[in-house]
């Protein structure tokens, strides 16, 4: 059986290590790179992130990925992103600044109604019938942003209740994005992680 | 629902984790990444492991002990406080595995640093931590490097009423590791009644936990010396607490089966 590489995304935002761990005992293959020739050579792409999304859009700049990232996706290869990865497939985020994203799924990131955020583990619930999310429905997985996606309804594979209801999973086609870490959400977290990646590098 | 979240406390003293008893008598446990690696196993909501020796000694944040912790490939979040004195060393402190920062010292010594940890981490990665007990006209803050209580200031409290910081670590410092001993009038006085609040210091039983979770403040409760006394322990106050508020306890194994995915 053929072991699936995974290219972790580094540019210079977040905690790459919790990824790459989860990814290893899931029993993946990780490189970690910012080079387009190493990422080339991988299964499916995933695009972490923690911190502010102008910081992370100007990372993504300096290195040279934003172009690299949107043709792989034009080239349909799968691409997850995680967190403040999540937020920057959209076409733009409100937060500090208006700041143009990745614009791979269609939407905006803005802040929560309150301006506060939302920490902490949150359910699940699928809102279309999607084979590679649907064994997840209903469980908790761990959440910690203060923004959120706001886009076309028919990109949102799944929603979580703060109290409204928001997008918590995204996809458009290979391109999916985890509001929540699953990396951090123990045995639900692995699952789920180990379901997409299966699906989409099997597909 | 966001769920309400039970946080697994880790104190490292010396390079190891202790039982802290009213913030002045310590005794050890063992080797702290022994006592994450349980919690992790245990189901912890969140696991806060906080070096409280690093800002009394001006020394940086113990990356030995987070490479240590991050070699365990955590499946829980990690709060991380202990020797943050700098933008760089929260962003480092992330890129060493923690999901979030709490912060004490650094409160009292230069809030615009605070600022900067929100600015560059997001306020959902900043936590203020402040160790409170209530005084003769009500709450009062405790430095606990100078061991005085002072009143908070209006930069601090116009910072936490911005949302610089995403939640507050409200320590009942005196009763800290006493059982029963927090002090819930410290919720009810606290100033800042829109800021989530993580609970710590003498929570040692689930109907105790039950009153705190009752509060709409309180965001989390967070325990350390009481889980110390019996095995799984996290599992077992959330089955004495069987709240729809509280992610049920899970149980890890290490043992695959085919039938898993």
């Amino acid at each position: 059986m053929k072991i699936i590489t995974i290219g972790i995304i580094d540019y210079g935002m977040g905690n790459h290590a919790s990824v790459a761990h989860s990814l290893r005992e899931l029993g993946f293959r990780v490189r970690i790179s910012k080079e387009p020739a190493q990422l080339d050579l991988v299964d499916a792409l995933v695009l972490p992130g923690v911190g502010a999304f102008p910081a992370a859009m100007g990372a993504l700049y300096e290195r040279g990925l934003v172009a690299y990232l949107q043709e792989q996706a034009r080239l349909q290869r799968p691409l997850i992103g995680i967190c403040l990865g999540m937020q920057l497939l959209a076409s733009a985020s409100y937060e500090h600044e208006y700041t143009v994203g990745l614009d791979l799924i269609p939407g905006e990131i803005v802040p929560f109604a309150d301006h506060g955020g939302h920490i902490g583990w949150n359910t699940l619930e699928c809102t279309q019938n999607d084979p590679l999310l649907i064994s997840s429905d209903g469980l908790a997985f761990y959440f910690n942003h203060s923004f959120h996606y706001q886009g076309p309804v028919e990109y949102q594979v799944a929603v979580t209740r703060h109290p409204s209801e928001f997008a918590s999973v995204i996809r458009r086609g290979s391109v999916i994005g985890l509001q929540f870490h699953p990396e951090k959400s123990q045995a639900a977290g692995k699952a789920l992680l180990k379901q997409l990646i299966l699906g989409l590098a099997n597909a | 629902m966001l769920k309400k979240r039970l946080v697994g406390v880790v104190t490292v003293k010396d390079g190891w984790a202790v039982q802290s008893f009213g913030y002045r008598r310590y005794l050890p446990l063992g080797k702290p990444e022994c006592l994450v690696e349980n919690l992790d196993r245990w189901g912890a909501d969140e696991i806060l492991v906080q070096v409280i020796d690093r800002s009394v000694i001006d020394g940086a944040p113990d990356f030995e002990l987070l490479k240590k912790i991050a070699r365990l490939g955590l499946g829980t979040p990690l709060i991380y406080g202990g020797g943050i004195s700098t933008v760089e060393d929260g962003v480092k402190v992330v890129q060493s595995g923690a999901d979030r920062l709490s912060v004490d010292a650094l409160l009292h010594d230069d809030l615009s640093v605070v600022m900067g940890l929100s600015d560059r981490l997001g306020a959902q990665a900043v936590i203020a931590s402040m160790p409170m007990a209530m005084g003769a006209h009500g709450p009062e803050w405790f430095n606990y490097r100078s061991k005085q209580t002072i009143p908070i200031g209006e930069a601090l409290a116009e910072a936490i009423v911005q949302g610089v910081v995403s939640e507050v670590l409200l320590t009942d410092w005196l009763h800290e590791g006493y059982p029963t001993g927090f002090d819930s009038s410290l919720i009810d006085l606290f100033p800042f009644k829109k800021v989530p609040l993580i609970t710590f210091g003498g929570i040692s039983t689930s109907e105790q936990m039950k009153r705190l979770f009752a509060y709409p403040n309180v965001a989390a409760v967070s325990v350390g010396n009481f889980l110390s006394y019996r095995e799984h322990a996290i599992q077992q106050f959330k089955n004495e607490l069987a709240s729809a508020a509280l992610r049920p306890a899970t149980y890890a194994t290490d043992f695959w089966l085919p039938a898993d995915v």
